[in-house]
């Protein structure tokens, strides 16, 4: 049986990431915003076209993962501090954002190591 | 004489290994309840589900460990279980006592997925496990006919649903709350209301195994159940030929893609055995269900043969499990049963530690440890 990843810790790094410890050894931190503007949910992605419907002019700067809630046993729903509440991230797709994503959050943060 | 000690009994019982958790009996604290009196040893062995297959060897293996220190006279094993909680998602207020739920899915109708249910649950109940059956076949439920279920669920002063019991088996189906003779015809949000009502309206209480079984296909009641019921593990039926082996791989891809471990597959109507010989008659081809096992990587858990007596047995009420035990159908769903219990525990084992149950806001999160 091959292992699913899953997490085994998640974190709050201030002021504004998550940080999520996963059962493979590696660590992924992930800027609010960054998170939001990758919103997967049927409002902020076209369906069928995969198009990008969501403004990010729109996003206010202080964003905040208001509530986070495990989905089955491969994704986390999150609630955003601007009401938005329809995305469901898959465990994969969040370890996916954090590949193409991380280095921005990172030389941002002035690079520390986790 | 000299006097026996705890840790004398605990280091020789060491040599006890679980097969399947590869550690000792004393190291995953399946030991309980050592008594010494004198030359007699009385202790319990707790194992981690009730449809162990290999109990009888390691009350034999423990029996003979003790009795080999010097001084003891009697050894008294008494094997129990306790089945170990599922890491998995996060268990709604009535959920929270059941151990372990299982999907019980197929790609395609008419493999015998509902039959394969009640014999399961049967032969789970047989080993003493408690077992409650959920019949999540919103269009077509089978569960009150092949359980002769003739009364409806309570509804308690809470709105909450009490299953009705049959032979100890905890059983709630659609079809308690339909006519028989009407079909469903419902869209899809209705139909995930109801599901999200069965999962979280009935009051299972202590469970060590439920069962789900689900409708045929993959489409939205079966993602409805992966998104708010904890699974811990899916099983899939199928037949033995090419269009039924097909569905199947779409039922699997459909558990994977939700990280729902396939805790393997049972091949249904695998062959024939007729009244006059005894020779296996492999009508529908031979070995689909081991292919696809093979070729995806998940367990064969066995097959079933097509016996009449088992569609009989449905119809009446009856599980072949039950109705006749020595058929070879009946002895398949035990193996199968038992193959399913011991894949649950190892993973149960190997899941420590992940997150299964979390439900933070910003402020409840933790902080991290800043380097």
């Amino acid at each position: 049986m091959t292992k699913v990843i899953a997490p085994i810790g998640i974190f709050r790094k201030d002021p504004d990431m998550l940080s999520i410890q996963w059962n493979d050894g590696t660590t992924s931190d992930l800027k609010a915003r960054y998170l939001r503007s990758s919103c997967p949910c049927a409002a902020c992605v076209n369906e069928w076209t995969g198009e990008k419907m969501l403004d990010e002019s729109r996003i206010p700067a202080d964003i905040k993962p208001a509530r986070m809630l495990a989905v089955g046993r491969y994704a986390m729903a999150i609630h955003w501090s601007d009401g938005h509440k329809t995305g469901i991230y898959s465990y994969e797709y969040l370890k996916k954002l954090d590949a193409s994503g991380q280095s921005a959050a990172r030389s941002e943060l002035g690079s520390k190591a986790t | 004489m000299a006097v026996i000690t705890e840790k004398q009994v605990l280091d020789a019982l060491r040599v006890v290994q679980d097969p399947d958790l590869h550690r000792d009996i004393v190291d995953l604290e399946f030991v309980k309840n050592l008594r010494i009196e004198g030359g007699a040893v009385k202790f319990d062995v707790q194992l981690t589900t009730p449809a162990c297959p290999v109990k009888e060897d390691l009350k034999a293996q423990a029996i003979q460990a003790v009795n080999a220190i010097p001084g003891v006279t009697s050894v008294d094993v008494t094997m129990t279980a306790q089945v170990p909680k599922s890491a998995s998602g996060k268990k709604t207020e009535l959920l929270k006592d059941v151990r372990h739920i299982i999907a019980v899915a197929s790609g395609k109708g008419g493999v015998g997925k509902s039959t394969a249910t009640a014999n399961l649950a049967v032969a789970l109940a047989q080993t003493g496990a408690s077992v409650g059956v959920l019949d999540a076949d919103i269009y077509g439920p089978s569960m009150s006919m092949m359980f002769q279920v003739k009364e409806s669920p309570v509804l308690d002063d809470k709105q909450k649903l009490h299953p009705v019991v049959v032979n100890g088996i905890k059983i709630v189906s659609m079809a308690m709350f339909a006519d028989d003779e009407k079909p469903v015809i419902w869209r899809g949000p209705m139909v995930s209301q109801m599901i999200q009502n069965f999962v979280h309206n009935v009051v299972w209480g202590e469970l060590d195994y439920l069962l789900i079984d689900m409708p045929p296909g993959t489409g939205d009641v079966q993602l409805t159940l992966t998104q708010s019921a904890p699974l811990s593990g899916g099983v899939i039926v199928t037949t033995p030929q090419d269009v039924s082996v097909l569905d199947a791989k779409k039922g699997l891809k459909m558990f994977q893609k939700v990280s729902v471990p396939v805790l393997g597959i049972i091949e249904n109507m695998s062959y024939f055995i007729c009244d006059n010989c005894e020779k296996k008659h492999y009508i529908f081809r031979q070995g689909g269900g081991r292919r696809i096992s093979t070729s995806l990587g998940v367990p064969f858990l066995g097959e079933v043969p097509l016996e009449p007596e088992v569609a009989v047995g449905g119809d009446a009420g009856l599980p072949i499990v039950e109705k006749n035990p020595a058929s070879a159908s009946a002895k398949a769903y035990r193996d199968i049963a038992g193959l399913i219990a011991q894949e649950l525990s190892i993973l149960s084992a190997s899941q420590t530690g992940v997150l299964g149950d979390f439900d933070y806001t910003w402020d409840t999160l933790p902080k991290a440890k800043t380097a």
